[in-house]
């Protein structure tokens, strides 16, 4: 390729990799920020609901009692549900699918909703309502929106991600060079080190993050192929993943054999693997199954393959078939973006990775104004509206977070619908706190919402020692790493939002222009054939 | 008002190139996804899920180059073109028996 077509190629790229990356950089700064404390889901739903604090329980043990529960409750159900605890998740999760009545006419019979159970004892929990983790999660790729428009807009900016990922090597010739430069205090010139710092240091992770996290929904973004070769598209599933046969009750009753062994023999099966759940089905009949479907928390593969066993005699009957390379790279892909795998030091650096990718689009939404500003000329409509929704996004997002888990400890916790009003108040203080800082010049705005946003956060720790009896000093007596370490995680946020609201309110804005450090590949626009 | 007109035509030809680069490059992956799951000489499930699995990074390589190729009718030509083509075979050739 001559110099000049690479030229062209690299200034294309530049222009594509700054529009992309601002049509979607408010949303996938939110995706991005919510997914990285998604790392931490059922650890931030343990914090959401005090008044638990469960040892961990062998599978065998909260099986058992599970299955004791369900006798005792839902005995002729059609089929029990059973989510098995594990070391970072510490309850036993339940709910019972009732047999449909045969008469035609008859109301349909109320689902039950989900129950939470002690692993050790089979008895039904009682805890503060929330969302939990659940929150952010889902947020981080439902958007809050009715489904399934959510899920694909954030299917579409990880798209714009992916493409932006790709323009943005393509623009950056000296790739390893920028990733030694960070000069601070010098305008736009720091904003560009920040951005190439952030993106080259986990150029990797983002890459990896963006495509995974596509393959999470690929079923429902990209359905052709399954299409073009299946007639019914569970089909497909069953090749794929193998389901259990829907065999239908022999109307004979028959005791269900005892679980352990099941589990025992699936552990031989999947060579020390662990099964996360079971499904009961036609539980008391001759013909029940039992299914163990094995966790995807001990290997890259998040998809673990089950084994189904006769309930009535407790032998094995099938096992879902050895995968193909496909399969199993889908599987791969699936196990990195969710990392159920990770342990704690790389579970860690996942998170720090996560704020890596945040930090990564924050800069280059900050960027695209800076670079637009001229000094001593009134800001064009386009770019004091980019600042604005900067803001919004930027700094009022983490203040917002802050007060769904503040929320989560100041309302009472018998209230009714609480769950819901602690997601409202994440909406509500970070839309109405965007709102509120419209009032103000946008560089006051910069530092006044992030230090809004981090006395929010140095509240946390105050408010859960006030309102729960795990609060820092007794955490620490205790040795409650969990609580110990949120407590940490809040402090570090504030004052990270305390220096960023410092450094905002000491660089006045508009800045200086530096001409001739403008490297000649960045983001100038390109005009042709448009 | 030639400077207004202009304007105008800059914009036209700018929204018709971010819809082939978005349509027609989402419609010219799903369709070569789905010619290659169809005909891909190995097991159905596994040409399913390589076809589905590749099918993002093609679509981000058709939209990239919506925007850089100077041309808009060649643009055009060539994604509506594979788009047109890749699907109308597949849709020929019908579900894998």
């Amino acid at each position: 390729m001559s110099g000049a077509a690479a030229k062209g190629v690299r200034q294309s790229m530049a222009w594509i990799h700054g529009w992309l990356g601002l049509l979607a950089g408010w949303i996938l700064f939110a995706m991005f920020l919510t997914g990285t404390a998604s790392y931490f889901r059922p650890e931030i739903t343990r914090w959401m609901q005090p008044e638990l604090n469960l040892p961990e329980t062998s599978p065998v043990q909260a099986a058992q009692t599970a299955f004791a529960h369900m006798q005792a409750t839902a005995p002729d159900a059609l089929q029990w549900y059973i989510y098995l605890p594990d070391a970072r998740r510490r309850e036993t999760r339940i709910f019972a699918m009732p047999r449909p009545n045969p008469d035609p006419n008859a109301p349909r019979p109320k689902r039950a909703g989900e129950i939470k159970l002690d692993p050790q004892t089979g008895t039904p929990l009682a805890a503060r309502e929330t969302r939990g983790g659940e929150h952010f999660y889902r947020f981080h790729f439902q958007l809050q929106l009715p489904h399934p428009w959510g899920r694909w807009l954030a299917g579409l900016c990880a798209m714009f991600m992916l493409a932006a990922i790709i323009s943005g090597v393509i623009t950056h010739k000296r790739i390893f060079v920028d990733f030694f430069l960070l000069r601070w205090g010098k305008g736009q010139r720091s904003w560009l080190d920040a951005h190439n710092v952030t993106a080259v240091l986990a150029l990797p992770f983002h890459a990896m993050i963006t495509y995974t996290g596509l393959i999470t929904l690929v079923v429902m973004y990209m359905p052709w192929p399954i299409l073009a070769n299946y007639p019914k598209p569970a089909a497909f599933a069953a090749e794929a993943y193998g389901t259990a046969p829907e065999v239908p009750a022999a109307g004979r009753p028959a005791p269900l054999a005892p679980v352990a062994p099941m589990i025992a023999d699936a552990a031989r099966a999947w060579q020390g693997g662990r099964p996360d759940s079971i499904v009961v089905r036609n539980p008391g009949d001759a013909a029940a199954t039992v299914t163990l479907a094995r966790s995807g928390n001990d290997r890259l593969n998040a998809r673990g393959g089950s084994i189904v066993y006769s309930g009535a005699s407790g032998q094995r009957l099938s096992m879902s078939p050895e995968p193909g390379p496909a399969i199993r790279t889908a599987g791969v892909l699936l196990g990195l973006h969710l990392a159920s795998f990770a342990g704690p030091v790389l579970r860690w650096t996942a998170f720090l990775l996560g704020l890596t990718g945040t930090a990564m689009v924050g800069t280059g939404l900050v960027l695209w104004t800076a670079k637009r500003r001229r000094p001593g000329a009134a800001p064009f409509l386009g770019l004091r509206l980019v600042e604005r929704l900067n803001i919004g996004a930027i700094a009022c997002l983490p203040a917002g977070m802050a007060a769904y888990l503040l929320a989560n400890r100041l309302l009472p916790a018998d209230l009714a619908g609480r769950a819901d009003m602690e997601v409202s108040a994440m909406f509500q203080l970070w839309f109405g706190l965007a709102a509120l800082s419209l009032l103000r010049p946008a560089a006051r705005a910069w530092s006044e919402t992030l230090a809004v946003a981090a006395a929010l956060f140095a509240a946390l720790p105050v408010v859960n020692a006030l309102t729960t009896g795990r609060g820092i000093v007794h955490s620490i007596a205790a040795g409650d790493g969990l609580f110990v370490a949120f407590d940490l995680v809040f402090l570090s946020c504030a004052g990270l939002l305390g220096f960023a609201a410092w450094r905002a309110r000491r660089q006045p804005s508009p800045r200086v222009r530096q001409p001739r450090m403008r490297p000649a590949s960045i983001g100038e626009g390109v005009s042709h054939g448009v | 008002m030639p400077q207004i007109a202009g304007h105008r035509r800059v914009t036209a030809r700018l929204c018709a190139r971010s819809l082939i680069a978005l349509v027609g490059s989402y419609a010219a992956a799903s369709g070569l996804a789905a010619l290659f799951a169809r005909l891909a000489p190995i097991a159905r499930v596994e040409a399913t899920l390589w076809a589905m699995i590749a099918s993002f990074a093609v679509f981000a390589a058709f939209g990239l180059w919506a925007f850089h190729e100077p041309r808009l009718g060649r643009v055009a030509a060539v994604i509506w073109g594979i788009a047109a083509a890749s699907i109308g075979l597949a849709l020929a050739l019908g579900v894998r028996p």
